[in-house]
C-alpha cells in the first residue's frame, strides 16, 4: 500500500479531537486576531502617521518667509499641495487593495494581494525618502544662493561650502541607508514565511 | 440580526470544527499552538462569515479560509522541526486490532508529513481529505497538471524521509 494511502486510512479513523463548545467559539469570536494582514494594517498606518508627523516638524515655511523671497514661498506652497495629493491617492490605494485581501480567494491570490497591498506602502516611503532627498539638496542650494548669512561666510572662504556639502551627503547616506536596513530586518523577520511559501507555489507552476 | 448571524455561525462551526482540528495538527506542534491556531481560523472565518452567500457547503467554505489562515495568515514562526518531538500519541486511539508495527510506520508518516514545509502539507492535507485535484488546484492556485505532478514529488519525498 502506498505511504500516503495508508496514512489516510490512519487519518480517517482518528478523528477524535477536544469538542470545541459553543461557548468556547463565541468567547473565541470576540478576541483580537493576530493575523499577519492586521499587523500589516497597523505598521502601515504607523509608517503613514510618521512621515506625516516629519512633514510637519521641519515646517520650513517660516525659514522661507524669513529669506523675504515670494517665489520661494510661491514653490513651496505647491510643493506642499502636491505632498499632500500623494499622500491622499496613496491612502486611497493603499485601502483599495487592502480591502482586496480576501480569504476566500486562492492561496497564490491571497498572497499575491497580500504583497500588492505591502508594496503600496514601500513605494510611499520611498518616495517620502525621495522627497527628503531633493529637499535636502534643493534647500541646501537655495541656503547658500539666498540666505545672507550663509552668502556671507563664504564669500571669502569657500571651505565652509564644501565642508557643509560634505556633511549634507553623508548624512543623506547615513539616513537612507538607515531606512533602508530597518525596513529590511523588519519586513525580511515579519513576511519570511509569506514570501518562502509563495516562492514555494510560483516552482510549483513552472 | 447580528445576533442570529453568530447563532447560525457558531452552530456551524461546531459542527464542522474536526476540520479546523485536522488542520491544526499539520501545521503545528504542540497544544498551546493548536489552540492559537483553532482560534485564528476561527476568528478569520467570522470575519469573512458575512460574505458567505451559501453557494457552496460551509465545509468546503472553511476548508479554504482554514488553509488559508494556516499558509498565510497565521503568524507564529513555526519552530524548527527537528527539535519538536510531535507526540502523534495523543490522537492515537488504540483500536481493537492492534498491529504494532503498521502503527509505529503511522507515526514515522506523521513525522514525516510534519517535516514537509506549508504548501506541501496542504496538498497532503487535501488528499487525505479525499479533494479531487481540481479542487486541489482552485484552493492554492496552480495548475492541476502541476498539482498532479507535485503531489507525486511529495509521495516520494515522504518516502525518503521515512527509509534514508
Amino acid at each position: 500500500m502506498e505511504e500516503l494511502d495508508l496514512l489516510k486510512k490512519d487519518w480517517k479513523k482518528n478523528q477524535n479531537f477536544r469538542e470545541v463548545s459553543e461557548k468556547e467559539i463565541y468567547t473565541m469570536l470576540h478576541k483580537k486576531s493576530s493575523s499577519i494582514v492586521k499587523l500589516i494594517l497597523i505598521i502601515s498606518v504607523l509608517e503613514v502617521a510618521f512621515w506625516f508627523l516629519i512633514g510637519f516638524l521641519f515646517d520650513s515655511e517660516q525659514y522661507f518667509k524669513k529669506l523675504n523671497n515670494p517665489y520661494l514661498v510661491d514653490f513651496f506652497n505647491v510643493f506642499t499641495i502636491i505632498n499632500y495629493l500623494v499622500i491622499a491617492v496613496f491612502i486611497y490605494i493603499f485601502y483599495k487593495n487592502y480591502k482586496n485581501i480576501c480569504v476566500v480567494s486562492s492561496t497564490k491570490n491571497l498572497m499575491k494581494s497580500i504583497i500588492k497591498t505591502r508594496k503600496t506602502v514601500n513605494y510611499y516611503i520611498w518616495y517620502n525618502l525621495g522627497m527628503i532627498i531633493i529637499g535636502t539638496i534643493l534647500g541646501f542650494a537655495l541656503a547658500f544662493n539666498t540666505d545672507p548669512n550663509l552668502m556671507k561666510l563664504t564669500e571669502h572662504n569657500d571651505s565652509v561650502f564644501y565642508i557643509a556639502l560634505i556633511i549634507c551627503f553623508v548624512s543623506i547616506v547615513v539616513m537612507v541607508g538607515l531606512f533602508w536596513l530597518f525596513y529590511k530586518l523588519l519586513y525580511g523577520i515579519l513576511l519570511k514565511k509569506l514570501f518562502k511559501n509563495y516562492n514555494e507555489l510560483k516552482k510549483i507552476d513552472l | 440580526m447580528s445576533n442570529e448571524l453568530e447563532k447560525s455561525f457558531v452552530s456551524q462551526l461546531k459542527e464542522n470544527q474536526n476540520i479546523i482540528h485536522k488542520i491544526c495538527r499539520l501545521y503545528t506542534h504542540d497544544d498551546d499552538e493548536h489552540n492559537d491556531l483553532f482560534q485564528e481560523i476561527t476568528i478569520q472565518l467570522w470575519k469573512a462569515f458575512p460574505k458567505f452567500r451559501g453557494e457552496s457547503k460551509f465545509s468546503t467554505w472553511a476548508y479554504r479560509v482554514a488553509l488559508n489562515t494556516a499558509i498565510t495568515l497565521y503568524r507564529k514562526s513555526t519552530k524548527s522541526i527537528s527539535t519538536i518531538e510531535f507526540e502523534t500519541g495523543r490522537h492515537f486511539i488504540p483500536q481493537e486490532e492492534y498491529n504494532y508495527e503498521e502503527e509505529e510506520h503511522i507515526k514515522l508518516l506523521y513525522k514525516a508529513v510534519h517535516q514537509l514545509n506549508d504548501i506541501e502539507k496542504a496538498l497532503v492535507f487535501m488528499y487525505l481529505e479525499d479533494k479531487d485535484y481540481t479542487e486541489i488546484a482552485e484552493t492554492l492556485g496552480i495548475s492541476e497538471v502541476n498539482a498532479r505532478v507535485k503531489m507525486n514529488r511529495i509521495k516520494t519525498k515522504l518516502k525518503q524521509i521515512i527509509n534514508p
